[in-house]
């Protein structure tokens, strides 16, 4: 019989509400398969042991008062450590935040607690969500499930790497250019990245503000599904919360890709894509037509323009949002500065990891006077070229279909010292962030080396509901599990 | 701008990865643009009315120096002399 960690948060929850199990047990068998596993990845920053016991029983004690149970009830869920919970740490994987506790809790998290979900621990990240492999952490770098001396990806590489090594079955990322998707592809979980307004960034904190979202990793698309469907929605906290109603996305989620008409996006196929990345791709083509989907060729020529116009937008906001961290008011304070420019100057010079200080300055230099409108103004201009872009193949097509990375996981230390070549990993995730579109990452086989690939679904705006419907018949027809070796454990660490 | 300090070491190093990113960025110079239209970022505009905030006590928990209900900070103006950098 499967442990209770095995489990789909669906049926964890259906079994918790049953009386089948009870949300103790269930804590405890992820615990459990936490304590075996970390040690060998290090996705958490910190394991919330106690407070995921005291809401199980509180759950528990629910259920035997005949008190009505959520939709999530007893069903552990990971959140990246960028992410408020009152009263434990939110660090963002930096130094500067090292012993800030939060305040009040992000209005995601407090819906995922309403629904009954129990947060287990918080997540390793990149440095502020800087980053595509987890390596950016100021603290240590998360390891990759299927291969430990690969990345899990970046930058919810910790809540990704935690779903695939079934120490949850859920956890919550941020996406701000494919830092959901991405390593939800190269760890072998589905990611989710909503539509710009869709999910509240209340307690989020925050890097690019027009792009940021908040969504789930889940290592099926039924999950996935379940927890959107539970942290969607208006907010009064957060004004760019979109007023539309949430639709039931378990509702038509069986309902197949006959009849859909999917973009594959011509630009695409030049963007370096490896050779398994390509046979891979042409079975996933293959796969949706069978399944009677209509694939329909598009083109978006702004493509292979994505990155830069993304490290332009994305750094300028980010040094706007990261200027608050000065040593003032919260985090870091450089000891023995006499004046306030130097306690400033000191405490982010000694708070921020090298990514970090690199996009401050890149976005610094794209607002600066003499250089706004060759750099900012420029990108801005581009941006607005491929949003036309899309909408002109979406008047066209319900879906565009393209690989989530056109690249497998790289290996630990590879590319880090060339921030170029790792920015390229997103290539083909920036733009729904760009064009405040849904995407969902959905596992597509493997590649020559056993690591995971992934196809990406992206949708109109608010239309979650087909990309998530096409992603599960696509995982339906591949038979996906998730079910990482652990290659390079030490003799005996390794996992069943 | 960016109010940080680089170390000589640090410095060599970020010209030349900056250097390579933002020749990469001159690649938009090929591409057509297009104007932007007045897109509303907020879906809504947040009542102009006072409401509770975050308890002051709570904010100063997680504050580095504090001096009964203020924050502490060194002298605005001092050694370093450089002013407002703006």
């Amino acid at each position: 019989m499967a442990e209770l960690w095995e489990l789909p948060a669906e049926a964890i929850a259906a079994a918790v509400r049953g009386g089948e199990a009870t949300a103790v047990e269930v804590v405890e068998s992820c615990l459990g398969r936490l304590r075996r596993v970390d040690p060998l990845i290090g996705a958490y920053l910190v394991v919330l042991e106690d407070e995921a016991r005291r809401r199980a029983t509180a759950i528990d004690a629910d259920r035997r008062a005949g008190r009505a149970l959520g939709p999530l009830a007893g069903v552990p869920v990971a959140l990246k450590d960028n992410l408020c919970l009152t009263g434990s740490q939110v660090t963002c994987a930096s130094r500067i935040l090292e012993g800030y506790v939060a305040p009040y809790t992000a209005t995601a998290v407090e819906r995922l607690i309403a629904a009954g979900a129990i947060p287990i621990g918080k997540t390793n990240l990149d440095e502020f969500a800087m980053g595509s492999s987890c390596e950016n952490s100021a603290f240590f770098p998360t390891r990759n499930p299927w291969d430990l001396a690969m990345v899990p990806g970046g930058s919810s590489g910790g809540s990704a790497a935690a779903v695939a090594a079934g120490t949850a079955p859920l956890a919550l990322g941020s996406d701000t250019g494919g830092s959901i998707r991405q390593p939800a592809a190269l760890s072998g979980v589905v990611g989710v990245k909503p539509s710009y307004g869709r999910v509240s960034r209340y307690g989020l904190v925050a890097f690019a503000s027009s792009l940021d979202q908040i969504g789930p990793l889940a290592r099926n698309v039924r999950d996935a599904a379940l927890l959107l469907g539970a942290i969607a929605g208006p907010d009064p906290h957060d004004a760019t919360a979109a007023e539309r109603p949430v639709d039931d996305y378990l509702a038509g989620i069986e309902g197949g890709v006959r009849g859909l008409r999917i973009g594959t996006v011509r630009e695409v196929d030049t963007e370096g894509l490896a050779a398994d990345v390509r046979r891979n791709w042409r079975g996933v083509c293959d796969t949706l037509s069978r399944l009677g989907a209509e694939l329909v060729e598009v083109s978006v020529p702004a493509l292979p323009a994505a990155i830069a116009i993304y490290y332009v937008v994305a750094n300028s906001e980010a040094s706007a949002n990261l200027a608050r961290f000065d040593g003032v008011r919260y985090g870091k304070r450089a000891a023995g500065q006499k004046d306030l420019l130097g306690l400033y100057l000191g405490s982010r010079s000694a708070g921020f990891g090298a990514e970090v200080k690199r996009r401050i300055m890149l976005g610094t230099f794209a607002l600066s006077s003499g250089y706004y409108e060759a750099y900012y103004g420029r990108a801005r201009g581009v941006l607005e070229a491929m949003r036309r872009q899309l909408a002109d193949a979406f008047s066209r097509v319900d879906l565009l279909a393209t690989p989530t990375s056109p690249t497998g996981a790289f290996a630990l230390g590879e590319k880090v010292d060339d921030p170029l070549t790792m920015y390229l990993s997103d290539i083909f995730t920036v733009p729904a962030n760009l064009a405040g579109l849904p995407g969902v990452a959905v596992p597509s086989g493997l590649d020559d080396r056993g690591l995971p690939l992934s196809l990406q679904l992206l949708a109109r705006p608010f239309d979650e509901s087909t990309a998530l419907r096409a992603a599960r018949a696509f995982e339906a027809a591949t038979a996906w599990q998730a079910k990482p070796s652990f290659r390079g454990a030490p003799a005996g660490a390794a996992p069943d | 701008m960016a109010r940080l300090r680089l170390t000589p070491e640090e410095e060599t190093r970020f010209v030349a990865q900056l250097g390579r990113v933002v020749d990469y960025i001159d690649q938009l110079r090929d591409y057509p643009t297009a104007e932007a239209t007045a897109q509303p970022v907020a879906d809504r505009e947040a009542a102009d009315q006072a409401a509770p905030c975050l308890p002051r006590e709570d904010f100063l928990r997680n504050a580095p120096e504090a001096m009964g209900a203020f924050l502490l900070v060194p002298a605005v103006k001092g050694a370093e002399g450089e002013g407002d950098d703006g």
